[in-house]
């Protein structure tokens, strides 16, 4: 590998917790890692692992156990404070809410460790600052105050705020805590699109901007969306961090290790986790297309065992009558009709509890 | 969002009041001295009736100087406190700060000397004084400092600054119980708070220490916005968080300290001034703030003793009741707004 490209160096790494009276209270030993340029790293892990833990050691909240992380080989505790924030810029999971704190000051923040010691701001700074709302698509909120915007705004705005401190290195720790689905999808994938575009452009020189782009690490427990999105994941399992693009991390089995004690399971043909469900009763089904796979899985999360094409047993069949989908229960000599999946799913469940009474 | 010319406009307003406040508040006195006299004093410095001169340079003046620096430095140790703390509810008094300045004066009052030994001093005992209260706001600040470390949750510090606040109070009352009838009428007399009460020696340690505060907060803008989005955040951004604390706890203790020493306690102008600048400007950046609060603590403290000396009554309020009733709107007002208390400051 390019060694100018190894940005990032993780060796030998021991993360936990230091105290002075019991023993030490380890999370992680020995976690050896890398982070290059244009690369957007997602760290994927359960709830309560130690995620958090690791980002804050990387970015140098937290001494390390033992080992250590490099920058440009460079250990974190050799760089000064202000060089370390010219590198590496950071957004926690907590919830800036400051009444009155407009959105473009907050950004303007960024340019602190650029700034005189009265923080004055160049045209220049102003520049850069109005440049990183333009890069997350929130010029228009400027002037907003940053209490009164929605979550994924905000958001949006932190990591603008990043972008503004013109940093080689972004780390988020959960930016898609908070959001809704289609939120989630967009930070997501404009994280992705930060770290392929160059540095802001101007005043940096070529070698400096890096036409390689960002590295961009951040934490989440989304793994669909960190397997659409990431260039590599690392994935933090009960005793170690294995790292690799999701697609090698698939078809190595090692992304379902995941949820090993779980009842969930990882599809790797359909590239998504489902429930492992137990399945009570056989239940026949004919159709056809779109409409036998939905009404499948709704009989699947009843929790029937699904058999195409057996009329042996009860069995559903879908029909088209007067352009209208209609649901066909055939239970030996019975038969109902129903409109829709759930009202199938209503009566099979009442169906159920009946039968379950009657024993 | 405020247009360029309005900020210029309320500026140039502030100042007006301030001005006007200023000269009311050497007007008004438990001696009726004639407008047209007051502004001769005041603009010539010659006036046919030397005692007029007497009473406005030995008495109004530092009075109304006392109102106005004592405005400055407690609304600047609240705006400062209120950014370090991420609390809107954080401020001198609530924190328990001038309890600590109390605890400090009332040490040197009633438990090593008494005050007439102390004033025997002249500048020596007023630095006496102040230093004990600076020792004891510094104190506070220091154990609330300390638990910050380890305490993250803002709440639990704000209530256990209550309650460090509460204990100073005791030992103070204790110490109450042990001194004789003349320091006790002394010291209480202290804790109700007078502006009226710090004499021109006592300006010239009150006005430099309040400069010297003010002083270094100006050099701390940079660093007090960037404590507002958080220490996690400030640290990232390149933030000297032990220096900054530091400079930001000194200058609380110098200004909230030396007030109180020389003042006594004064209560919810720390808390509620910085809050109207906000309202009234409607930016968190200090930048603005920190002069924003100074003018309308001035302001307001001013307002406050031309409403304690009664117009027309030779008596005189405790000025530490009449801030509180002007104050404690203002708290309930920010309570009943952001019920959540998360939104800071």
């Amino acid at each position: 590998m390019d060694k100018q490209n190894n940005i990032l160096k993780i060796c030998d790494l021991g993360i936990g917790y230091q105290s002075k009276r019991a023993s030490n209270n380890i999370l992680f030993d020995r976690i050896n890692l890398t982070g290059n340029s244009g690369e957007l790293i997602a760290l994927v892990g359960k709830n309560g692992i130690g995620k958090s833990t690791l980002l804050r050691n990387i970015i140098g909240l937290q001494e390390p156990i033992h080992g250590s992380v490099l920058f440009y080989d460079k250990p974190v505790k050799s760089y000064h404070r202000s060089e370390f924030a010219k590198l590496v810029s950071f957004v926690s999971t907590e919830i800036v809410n400051i009444s009155n704190l407009k959105v473009f000051d907050l950004v303007a923040l960024g340019r602190f460790p650029h700034t005189n010691w009265f923080g004055k701001l160049k045209p220049n700074d102003l520049m850069r600052s109005t440049r990183a709302l333009e890069m997350v698509g929130m010029s228009s909120y400027a002037k907003k105050n940053i209490n009164e915007i929605s979550d994924g705004e905000r958001q949006r705005v932190m990591i603008a705020r990043t972008l503004a401190q013109d940093t080689k290195i972004i780390v988020l720790d959960e930016p898609t805590a908070f959001l809704d689905l289609p939120n989630k999808y967009e930070i997501v994938h404009l994280l992705n699109k930060l770290s392929k575009e160059e540095n802001l452009p101007d005043g940096l020189s070529a070698e400096q901007a890096g036409k390689a782009g960002k590295t961009i690490i951040f934490s989440t427990h989304d793994l669909n969306i960190a397997i659409q999105e990431a260039d590599k994941i690392w994935l933090m399992l009960d005793d170690e961090i294995i790292e690799g693009a999701p697609e090698d991390l698939i078809l190595n089995e090692i992304l379902n290790k995941i949820f090993t004690n779980t009842n969930l399971s990882f599809d790797k043909l359909k590239g998504d986790f489902r429930m492992k469900r137990k399945h009570t009763e056989k239940i026949g089904l004919f159709g056809e297309g779109i409409y036998y796979t939905w009404t499948k899985k709704a009989l699947e999360r009843l929790g029937y065992s699904v058999e195409k094409g057996n009329e042996s047993i009860k069995n559903i069949k879908i029909e088209f009558r007067n352009d209208s989908c209609k649901w066909t229960l055939i239970d030996g000599v019975k038969m109902e009709d129903f409109n829709s999946i759930y009202d199938l799913s209503i009566h099979l469940k009442i169906q159920t509890r009946l039968s379950i009474d009657r024993l | 969002m405020l247009q360029k010319k309005h900020i210029i406009l309320i500026w140039l307003l502030l100042s007006f009041i301030l001005i006007v406040l200023f000269i009311t508040d050497v007007f008004l006195g438990s001696v009726n001295i004639p407008v047209k006299e007051v502004l001769k004093v005041l603009f010539t410095g010659e006036t046919n009736h030397p005692e007029y001169l007497t009473i406005i340079y030995k008495f109004r003046i530092p009075k109304a100087l006392t109102a106005l620096f004592a405005g400055f430095a407690l609304s600047v140790s609240g705006l400062q406190m209120q950014t370090v703390f991420k609390n809107p509810l954080a401020g001198p008094y609530v924190l328990g700060i001038s309890a600590g300045a109390s605890l400090g004066v009332a040490i040197l009052v009633m438990g090593v000397s008494t005050f007439t030994v102390v004033s025997q001093f002249g500048v020596l005992g007023n630095w006496m004084v102040v230093i004990a209260a600076w020792l004891g706001s510094g104190l506070i600040l220091f154990l609330i400092l300390a638990i910050s470390v380890r305490v993250k949750d803002i709440m639990t510090i704000l209530i256990l600054g209550i309650m460090f606040g509460s204990a100073t109070s005791a030992i103070v009352n204790i110490l109450q119980y042990f001194s004789n009838e003349s320091m006790l009428k002394a010291f209480i007399v202290w804790t109700m708070g007078s502006l009226g009460g710090v004499s021109s020696a006592q300006l010239k340690v009150l006005i430099p220490s309040v400069v010297i505060g003010l002083l270094i907060t100006f050099l701390s803008l940079k660093l007090l916005n960037a404590m507002l989005v958080g220490e996690n955040y400030a640290k990232s951004m390149g933030l000297n968080i032990r220096l900054s604390r530091f400079l930001v706890f000194f200058s609380t203790s110098l200004l909230a300290g030396s007030v109180t020493a020389f003042c006594g306690p004064i209560g919810f102008i720390g808390i509620a001034v910085p809050h109207i600048a906000r309202m009234v400007f409607k930016t968190a950046n200090h930048k603005t703030l920190l002069p924003g609060s100074m003018i309308f603590g001035g302001i307001i403290l001013l307002l406050s003793d031309i409403i304690s000396q009664l117009p027309g009554q030779e008596r005189t309020l405790p000025i530490n009741s009449i801030t509180a009733l002007v104050g404690i709107p203002v708290v309930i007002w920010i309570i009943i707004r952001n019920q959540k208390l998360t939104s800071v400051s």
